[in-house]
């Protein structure tokens, strides 16, 4: 097993370099540097570009890049244009929330969508089925955000239950108190996207239950009088939670990418609404470093996906 | 003395299997390993064996859908192994295929008619009639209602899809055509039905059959040579007289004692025979086979009758069946 | 020579009583008609389209974004304004008309270029296999890894000359990996067919194969496909028009019409700015995810038909 973890890793270190460059392009292709955003408007403009010549900016393209990459290893992300912070501090401020956000998210997901697939796979073509299939299709059909907009419209501004914005209130004060306060802004965020993370997994688990029914495993254990509950859980709930501990990790990755969104309505400072605030003010150097952050998460999500994969399935381990 | 028309040189076809950390390869399935086979014009020659022994995949790699490692394949005194000389010669004009499963090998979403044509559509010019018409015949060859050129695959038995698949076979002329065990899928009374059509068609138009099967019975009926295969090499090759009547090898011995004989009052003494050779097939395999388990070259014994024998065993087996004749 | 004639008009009658197996589009209208549910769905779209398209043609698109600040933040139904006028004086209704408009073009767009790029990429590479399939394989892994929304927002402000277009390009350049996936799959299970063996020693060119003999065969799962993608790309415009990073500005779109509500003030004042929009998404994404839906159960009814 671990021959196939070391061969995953070792498939992403090209995957992370041909990342870094397309970043690094991408990066490039931005109009500004950094002096835009300090420059007194009355510099003479040939003391300028002998700033931006010591600075490095007309070396040849492969020498940034190296020098980015260094930097990069030594865990220094660059100074933000507009802030004028280290921006290691700055995202690492966010990532926190975001992190919270994330794990709240995910737990909550997992524990509504367990159950429900389970219920609609069990009692498959009853009521409890037709019931699952109809959240499920609208899940899946109304995009993200419009859920967003409607859960905050009702639940914050309507009744009033939830904050609006904000990971904490001003006003709290203590650690039982922050960290109340904190809870207490990320429910409804994590509750919508749980919400809308629900349906990959639901799909999955039901479909996963209903093809295993009829296996012939399944009717062997019967006839061997085994009773229903214990075939359900040892035999064909094992076998259906496969694909869905693999999706795991794609399922981290997706709320990253999706982090985005929730983040703007919900003025959550997290490192979604710090990647559209740094496009707004044009912050090239977070922007950058935040899509390098984003797109090695990702791919660390699908290495987690992958391990978790060849854990459980006794059929690759074996290979 | 019958032409020659088509000769296999040392055909091989392996696939490499990928293992270890980083895929190499470490091994083969050597599915074809040394075949050489000689068909003359309007003959019919039967390949047998069992199931993984590498007669389909000859039978492909002789049609063209199959890729070759290494061999060679003479048609037209031109290799045929290379695909550019097939598409030179329009080989498959002259080469078709009748495959076993005559569902699976017509086209569900195509009607009759189309999937008859297609041949001719590739390789001949006809007009729209010109190409009905030559449809309708076919049809009528094989004794099909004329009626069955709109219809599709799924409104029609399996004895008549292969009757169709004949059709589509027939349809450029061939000279050879290779059939891939046509009859196996069939019920009992539908294969005579078939192969009759089959041995109709070649005396008619002078088509060389290679037929594959793995039942010894069906292809007396049909060759005048066999060859028998196992593990991807030929064992044996002679004429019908000589396999049935000489067999020399264990399994090709193996084979015929297999021939479900309905003889009620000898049933014990074919019982014993048939345990015998299974006895001495199971003790003699490193006699027959080498020390990787793979088959010897073939050695002559008589006119077309070949064995893969070492030659110290071939004496030896030769003074035994002297001394039983 | 009439021998032949009367087998000439039996054909004719024979033609006529053949059954085909049924024709895609005949099986989807039947699956239609018969779920109420899905027929309404139906009906919604059309009425939707027709709406949007169709109240496009009466429409200028200059006169319609035009900004009239006297006129800003009208409510319902006041001064002629069915729904009320936004923050630069335009009429809502008329916004909602071309941004729905717009909006369904460019998801039928993007949809459109991914399964034709998803299809082919997916065919060439599965039919042939080896070294096509695996560079193919390795490009499309590693555009599924990257962070697509991220980068599509910096594509959508550095690219120059910044056009609708540009946009259908920019969520295409990353929509047709799942697509390409999808028919590289099929393709690999319809390979080793006898069939298409059959074809090849037929003499049947490979080209000639995969588009005339495998892929009908499929037609039925790419109708679904697209009606399916076509409401998530429209969800993908939405989104991103929504946090400004969408279509231009001057461009009216769902997803505008839906970000008035990233304003408080907007949410709890002014609902009809984004109210009415977020209603016509709702039903936009969800009658085409039924029908599409409808037309999965249709096809997997007919696959165990077969």
């Amino acid at each position: 097993m671990w021959k196939t973890v070391l061969r995953r890793v070792l498939i992403m270190i090209p995957q992370v370099i041909i990342l870094s460059i397309l970043i690094f392009f991408l990066a490039k292709m931005m109009p500004g540097d950094p002096f835009s955003g300090q420059i007194n408007p009355n510099t003479d403009p040939k003391q300028l570009e002998a700033l931006k010549r010591a600075a490095g900016l007309y070396d040849p393209i492969p020498v940034q890049y190296g020098r980015w990459v260094g930097n990069l290893f030594k865990g220094d992300l660059g100074t933000s244009y507009i802030q004028h912070v280290p921006v290691t501090s700055l995202i690492a401020d966010r990532a926190v929330n975001t992190f919270w956000l994330a794990l709240l998210t995910t737990t909550i997901s997992y524990g509504i969508s367990i159950p429900l697939g389970i219920t609609a796979g069990r009692h498959q073509d009853e009521w409890q089925d037709q019931a699952v299939q109809i959240f499920n299709y609208v899940t899946f059909a109304v995009p993200p955000f419009v859920f967003y907009i409607l859960g905050i419209w009702l639940f914050g501004f309507t009744l009033g239950w939830f904050p609006i914005s904000g990971s904490v209130s001003p006003n709290a004060s203590g650690f039982w108190g922050t960290l109340g306060s904190q809870i207490y802004h990320i429910i409804l965020p994590a509750c919508l996207v749980a919400l809308i993370t629900t349906t990959s997994i639901v799909q999955y688990l039901r479909t996963g239950i209903v093809d295993n029914k009829v296996e012939d495993y399944v009717r062997t254990a019967h006839s061997k009088g085994v009773p229903e509950n214990v075939v359900f859980r040892k035999h064909i709930l094992r076998n259906s939670l496969l694909p869905i501990a693999s999706s795991f990790g794609t399922t981290i990755t997706g709320l990253l990418s999706g982090s985005m969104i929730v983040e703007s309505v919900f003025s959550y400072p997290g490192m979604g609404k710090l990647f559209l605030d740094s496009i707004g003010q044009r912050d090239y150097t977070t922007l950058t470093a935040l899509i390098l952050i984003f797109g090695i998460l990702t791919l660390l999500g699908n290495l987690l996906s992958d391990i978790i994969m060849s854990i459980v399935d006794p059929r690759i381990r074996i290979k | 003395m019958a032409k020659e028309i088509i000769q296999v040189k040392d055909l091989k076809v392996h696939y490499p299997i990928r293992s270890g950390f980083w895929n190499r390869i470490t091994d083969y399935v050597r599915a074809v390993d040394g075949v050489n086979i000689t068909i003359n014009e309007g003959e019919t020659y039967g390949l047998i064996g069992e199931s993984g022994s590498g007669k389909s995949t000859t039978g492909k790699a002789i049609v063209g859908v199959e890729p070759v490692t290494s061999g060679e394949i003479i048609y037209h005194d031109v290799d045929i192994t290379k695909s550019k000389n097939r598409r030179k010669l329009n080989y498959n004009k002259d080469v078709q295929m009748i495959f076993q499963d005559s569902m699976s090998s017509l086209n569900p979403r195509k009607r009759i008619e189309d999937i008859i044509a297609e041949p001719i559509r590739n390789f001949e010019n006809l007009t729209t009639d010109q190409e009905r018409d030559r449809v309708q015949e076919l049809l009528d060859i094989v004794g099909m209602p004329s009626d069955s050129i709109y219809k599709y695959p799924h409104e029609f038995s399996g004895g008549q899809r292969q009757r169709i698949g004949v059709a589509r076979a027939v349809a450029t002329n061939p000279r050879l055509i290779v059939a891939d065990e046509p009859t196996s899928a069939l019920d009992l009374s539908v294969q005579a039905q078939v192969l009759n059509f089959m041995k109709h068609i070649q005396q008619q138009y002078n088509i060389a059959y290679l037929f594959i099967s793995h039942d010894l019975g069906v292809v007396k009926h049909m060759s005048e040579n066999l060859a028998i295969m196992h593990r991807g090499r030929l064992v044996e090759i002679g004429s019908r007289e000589d396999i049935y009547n000489h067999p020399m090898h264990i399994y090709t011995k193996r084979l015929l004692s297999a021939i479900p004989v309905v003889d009620v009052e000898h049933r014990a003494e074919n019982k014993k025979h048939r345990e015998e050779v299974e006895q001495e097939f199971q003790n003699d395999q490193s006699k027959w086979y080498d020390q990787e388990g793979r088959v010897f070259p073939l050695q002559q014994v008589s006119g077309k009758h070949w064995v893969a024998l070492p030659k110290d065993e071939l004496e030896r087996e030769e003074l035994k069946e002297e001394g039983r004749n | 020579m009439s021998e032949k004639k009367e087998n000439t008009s039996t054909e004719e009658v024979n033609k006529k009583k053949v059954s085909a197996p049924a024709s895609s589009i005949k099986v989807i209208a039947r699956e239609i008609f018969k779920d109420k549910v899905a027929l309404t769905a139906f009906i919604v779209i059309i009425a939707i389209l027709l709406f949007t398209f169709g109240g496009s043609l009466f429409l200028n698109a200059e006169k319609v974004t035009e900004t009239n600040i006297i006129d800003a933040y009208y409510g319902w139904g006041t001064n002629g304004h069915l729904l009320g006028t936004d923050d630069g004086g335009r009429d809502i209704v008329k916004l909602l008309i071309m941004g729905g408009r717009n909006s369904i073009l460019i998801g039928m767009g993007v949809t459109a270029i991914c399964e034709v790029v998803g299809l082919v990429v997916g065919l060439v590479s599965g039919y042939y296999g080896g070294y096509i399939d695996a560079i193919i394989m390795r490009i499309v892994d590693f555009i599924q890894v990257l962070p697509v929304m991220p980068i599509e927002i910096v594509l959508v402000t550095v690219i120059p000359h910044y056009s609708p277009l540009s946009l259908v390009w920019i969520i295409s350049m990353f929509g047709w990996t799942g697509t390409a996936r999808y028919f590289r799959a099929f393709i690999l299970s319809q390979r080793g067919r006898d069939y298409v063996l059959a074809s090849k020693t037929s003499g049947s060119s490979d080209f000639k194969i995969m588009f005339r003999e495998v892929l009908p065969n499929i037609t039925s799962m790419i109708i679904i496909d697209v009606v399916i993608a076509i409401a998530s790309n429209i969800g993908v415009e939405t989104t991103l028009s929504f946090i400004d990073y969408g279509l231009p500005s001057s461009v009216p779109s769902l997803g505008t019409l839906i970000g008035f509500a990233n304003d408080p003030v907007n949410v709890v004042s002014r609902p009809w700015l984004w109210l009415p929009a977020t209603v016509m998404l709702l039903a936009i994404s969800l009658s085409i995810n039924y029908v599409g839906r409808a037309l999965q159960r249709a096809g997997d009814a007919r696959q165990r038909e077969n």
